[in-house]
């Protein structure tokens, strides 16, 4: 073989090997880990109708906490382990709000924020969605850095009872890939740009974003939306 | 008629249709990495700097029917044949290889060089396959350039 032979051929072989690693996702049925290219977001009913919240607390009440959420964002850690909790003691537990997670991982930066938010919705399955997310923020740093992350999010799921082999099974399909794509969208279309974003969803007057995430600036903005409310049934 | 055969087939082969084979060979890869990701098999497209989602979902990817990248594949496919049959020891003095080698990338270097303008200035977003594809086209089409006095040589 020549020289010239030699040289195209290990193109070849190379180009060919990547272009396999980059596909075996499909090729060989292991996780979606990215949005689904096939939805039209284009079309807003689509991702409307697709879109789903994890919601804590009655969803019919006055006042709704919304956060749109990455779980390899950093922030959204912080907001996860020092807030929430005082969310969940202080406004849902009272019945003051209840609070809804939407999924907006940050696919550029975060490889591993997609197939997260899939596995939390698995966990979802089996009634333990808010153990799994709070489980996924508390191990962020030890899953975030890794070359593949779910060994670490089967291993969690076991941790907390979990049925494993419901579990693997969705979480290496593409189940949930839809909600979460479309739940992008509607972050998308909701003006979020950054997480972790929170929104007041008022009763009868939509949505109003939370310029700071601490607890005290949340807990205003519910007691000003609550004097709004008051004046306007006045 | 025969000194002149065996002359031809002692030449060496043409350094430039090496090199644009080799580059064809990278530019097609490239384009199926793109293809595969236009047909949903690629997941999230890796991309280190620059939003090739963004890109790659513009409605600037495709013409009409057909996606950028398929167009891609075919160019760089058709860039390849040509250029190792180029040479090849029959093929090595031919000036119609030389003449559409030459023309193949001309027209490739400026449809890169549209979807270039097009990333910078209309989609406002980079993205790094297409930018290194663009790159290699170039290449190509300078690698190319040795074939026009060839074929004007023949010709005249």
């Amino acid at each position: 073989m020549t020289k010239f032979g030699m040289i195209l051929g290990v193109v070849a072989l190379i180009g060919a090997g990547w272009l396999f690693w980059s596909v075996r996702g499909s090729v060989l049925g292991t996780p979606a880990t990215g949005p689904l290219l096939e939805l039209d977001l284009e079309d807003r009913a689509v991702y409307q109708q697709l879109a789903q919240g994890i919601t804590s607390g009655d969803p019919t009440g006055t006042i709704g906490i919304i956060e749109f959420g990455d779980y390899q964002c950093p922030g959204c850690g912080g907001f996860a382990l020092s807030v929430k909790p005082q969310i969940d003691l202080a406004l849902v537990q009272t019945g003051r709000a209840y609070f809804q997670y939407f999924d907006f991982p940050l696919i550029n930066m975060h490889p591993h924020a997609f197939l997260a938010a899939r596995a939390a919705r698995c966990a979802g399955d089996q009634d333990l969605y808010w153990e799994y997310h709070q489980e996924l923020f508390r191990n962020q740093s030890s899953w975030s850095g890794r070359q593949s992350a779910v060994g670490a999010f089967l291993g969690y799921a076991q941790g907390l009872g979990l049925d494993q082999d419901t579990f693997e099974g969705c979480v290496k399909s593409d189940k949930y890939a839809d909600v979460v794509t479309a739940n992008m969208s509607l972050g998308q279309e909701a003006g979020v740009s950054g997480t972790p974003t929170i929104f007041l969803n008022v009763k009868g007057q939509g949505l109003r974003p939370v310029m700071r995430n601490d607890f005290q600036s949340i807990e205003a903005a519910i007691e000003s939306a609550l004097e709004d409310l008051e004046t306007a049934g006045n | 008629m025969s000194e002149d055969t065996t002359v031809l087939h002692a030449s060496s082969p043409p350094l430039n249709r090496m090199v644009i084979a080799v580059l064809s060979m990278v530019g097609l890869f490239v384009a199926l990495y793109l293809m595969a990701h236009n047909l949903g098999l690629t997941g999230p497209i890796v991309c280190g700097v620059g939003d090739c989602g963004t890109v790659q979902s513009s409605v600037y990817a495709k013409v009409g029917p057909i996606p950028v990248s398929a167009i891609g594949v075919a160019g760089y496919l058709i860039l390849l044949c040509l250029a190792y049959l180029g040479v090849q020891p029959i093929h090595r003095e031919s000036p119609v290889i030389g003449a559409f080698l030459f023309s193949g990338s001309l027209v490739g270097v400026t449809f890169s060089a549209y979807l270039t303008y097009l990333e910078a200035f209309v989609i406002e977003a980079w993205c790094q396959y297409c930018v290194i594809s663009a790159i290699v086209m170039l290449l190509i089409f300078l690698a190319a350039l040795p074939e026009v006095p060839r074929f004007i040589r023949r010709a005249s």
